[in-house]
């Protein structure tokens, strides 16, 4: 393992609903490496994609200290959070969440969009990402038009176009059948190599775990045991 | 991001032509109504309109409209007359007379009177004035109040009214009686529709005075054409000055007699509050339309949000969907309210573009569109991007 690329320590975090209170994270410690490929499983509600989304700036917490890529993100404002993740984050979500009035490479190149690189630019370094993840020739089609692997072929794409050094998946193989999962993770364990980037996977899918180089296992908010 | 939020707006056609068709219906319903509002407006100065000529109208100093209106006294005509840069002044005699039809019906007229010997103010050909107890009739806007019987019998008749007989419009030769003078009809005019409309009858001063007796003063308005050297503003104020007589030029009479209509008539007031109306109807559509539009997104705004995109470049984009659908949905209104308002204009229908018509149209929807934005943009700034992953 190389040098640590996110940092968790003593997160806690609440939620408050009406009157009920419902305790999500409670003092939750972890490190992500370079080139990890960090499986977080776990049974539902246990607190895997609220972690993921406090890790990847998109939660605020209660207490304890994030860092990312060694940027204390609990010391950010919403601003800077916004523009930390838009440069150091890829996200890959279960539903894909692609955006159904672009086109594939139009989705692909989103994260450049918004990050004001030029159109041409843009659409030049989403075609190669659409080649890398096996879909040339389906840059016009809109997300309607694909399959839900090429979907979340696309969603990765997407995910991966501005080189982030941290990508969060999802339950990135949840929606798939078997085979598009299968392609989908050897996709994903292929390019983090290639990229040198460190992947967080949060699923239940436990055919996928041999990707995998942890497995870290929560329960009730907790992490309750770390496999190798 | 521009090109994102075009393609969000347009992705979905029935969402998007539904959205264009609240927006356009608004625009449409508020052009629509100003444009008539103006219509009938224009109407309430129809005098003055029909009068090009006169570039400045004398009256009686508590005058402030062609509709309600005092006379002056009968020597105001030559005061007038005498003050330097008048060319030429003309009176008008304006008054309310009832006619009895030949089968016995009876309609009140509003009698114009003009000048015996310019005829000025009377409509073309004013020269049928010039025989003895002549009318001209018009309209006024008004719909079958001008009739007669066709059957000679039912004319006059000796035995009473015939309320029944079939009718036929008034025309050259036809009598009708006015404080039970006989009167010939030497012609029927189409001037301009009045508001509130009513039937006109023009006749020379010597049968007005004949038609409505012990009057003591008969003068209305001293229609007044300046010299060419002379601008009619100055020569209004100089009347002013020297006759203590109420004068203003043509187009200050016309907005004063709109502000009038808009103060006091009670028709008007029920108008504009059926404008006011569907106005809100149509602005709260639209506002709730382009809200819901923008709420139904907010799952691709979270995303974006998640990539790296700045409140500022989310609210950009809804301003742009905004700004596109104002655009395109009020000149669509505005064009369909100018065609269809033109093509079903009538003498019953009044209907008039001036340029604050459209010019409401369009600001109006702009106002609330950006209202929506303004508050669409609210849960947008609240959401936490996390919930993308719940999505």
């Amino acid at each position: 393992m190389s040098k640590i690329i996110a940092s968790c320590k003593d997160i806690i975090k609440t939620f408050n609903s009406g009157e009920a209170e419902v305790k999500a994270l409670q003092g939750i410690t972890l490190d992500v490496y370079g080139n990890e490929l960090l499986m977080l499983v776990g049974p539902s509600g246990c607190g895997k994609t609220t972690f993921v989304s406090v890790l990847s700036g998109l939660l605020s917490f209660d207490s304890g200290v994030c860092k990312l890529m060694g940027e204390n993100i609990s010391a950010m404002n919403d601003d800077e959070l916004t523009t930390f993740r838009g440069k150091n984050i890829g996200f890959v979500f279960q539903a894909f969440n692609l955006l159904p009035s672009l086109s594939a490479i139009e989705n692909v190149a989103l994260p450049l969009t918004v990050a004001s690189r030029k159109r041409a630019e843009a659409l030049a370094l989403a075609s190669e990402m659409l080649e890398a993840v096996g879909l040339s020739g389906k840059e016009d089609v809109k997300p309607s038009g694909l399959s839900g692997g090429e979907q979340q072929k696309v969603a990765i794409a997407r995910a991966l176009v501005h080189n982030p050094k941290f990508i969060i998946c999802d339950e990135p193989t949840s929606s798939l059948d078997h085979k598009s999962g299968q392609i989908v993770m050897e996709l994903l364990t292929k390019i983090i190599q290639e990229k040198g980037a460190s992947m967080i996977v949060v699923t239940h899918d436990n055919r996928i775990y041999k990707y995998a180089n942890r497995i870290v296992h929560m329960e009730d908010g907790k992490i309750t045991k770390v496999a190798l | 991001m521009f090109r994102v939020a075009i393609e969000m707006l347009l992705h979905d056609k029935t969402k998007y032509l539904g959205l264009l068709i609240g927006v356009a219906f608004t625009a449409f319903l508020v052009s629509f109504a100003m444009s008539y509002f103006a219509g009938f407006m224009t109407r309430g100065f129809a005098l003055v309109s029909e009068n090009p000529s006169a570039k400045v109208w004398v009256m009686d100093s508590a005058v402030s409209s062609a509709e309600a209106t005092i006379n002056m006294s009968n020597s105001s005509l030559d005061i007038v007359r005498g003050v330097q840069g008048v060319e030429y002044a003309s009176p008008l005699y304006l008054g309310d007379m009832t006619a009895r039809y030949a089968n016995g019906h009876f309609q009140s007229f509003q009698a114009i009177g003009v000048d015996n010997a310019t005829l000025s103010g009377a409509p073309k050909p004013a020269n049928l004035l010039r025989i003895p107890n002549s009318v001209i009739i018009d309209s006024g806007g008004t719909d079958g109040k001008l009739q007669t019987p066709i059957e000679k019998k039912d004319m006059w008749a000796y035995n009473g009214s015939h309320l029944n007989a079939v009718t036929r419009k008034l025309r050259y030769g036809d009598t009708i009686l006015i404080n039970s003078k006989r009167v010939v009809v030497a012609g029927v005019s189409h001037t301009i529709p009045r508001f509130p409309p009513r039937p006109l009858l023009y006749t020379s001063t010597s049968n007005f005075k004949r038609l409505i007796p012990g009057e003591k003063r008969y003068i209305t308005f001293i229609m007044v054409r300046p010299a060419t050297n002379i601008a009619p503003e100055v020569l209004a104020k100089r009347i002013s000055k020297q006759t203590g007589l109420k004068a203003i030029t043509s187009s200050a009479f016309k907005k004063e007699t709109v502000m009038w209509y808009l103060i006091n008539s009670e028709d008007v007031g029920d108008m504009v509050n059926m404008v006011v109306l569907a106005m809100l109807v149509g602005f709260g559509v639209t506002g709730v339309m382009l809200y819901m539009f923008t709420y139904e997104n907010i799952k691709q705004y979270a995303v974006l949000k998640a990539m790296g995109a700045s409140i500022k470049q989310l609210t950009d984009m809804i301003y742009t969907q905004v700004f596109i659908m104002a655009v395109v949905g009020s000149g669509i209104g505005v064009g369909i309210s100018a065609i269809f308002g033109e093509s079903i204009s009538s003498a019953s229908f009044p209907f008039r573009i001036m340029w604050f018509a459209p010019f409401i149209g369009f600001l109006g929807v702009f106002i609330v569109s950006l209202m929506a934005a303004f508050i669409s943009i609210r849960p947008i700034k609240k959401m936490e991007p996390g919930i993308v992953f719940k999505l």
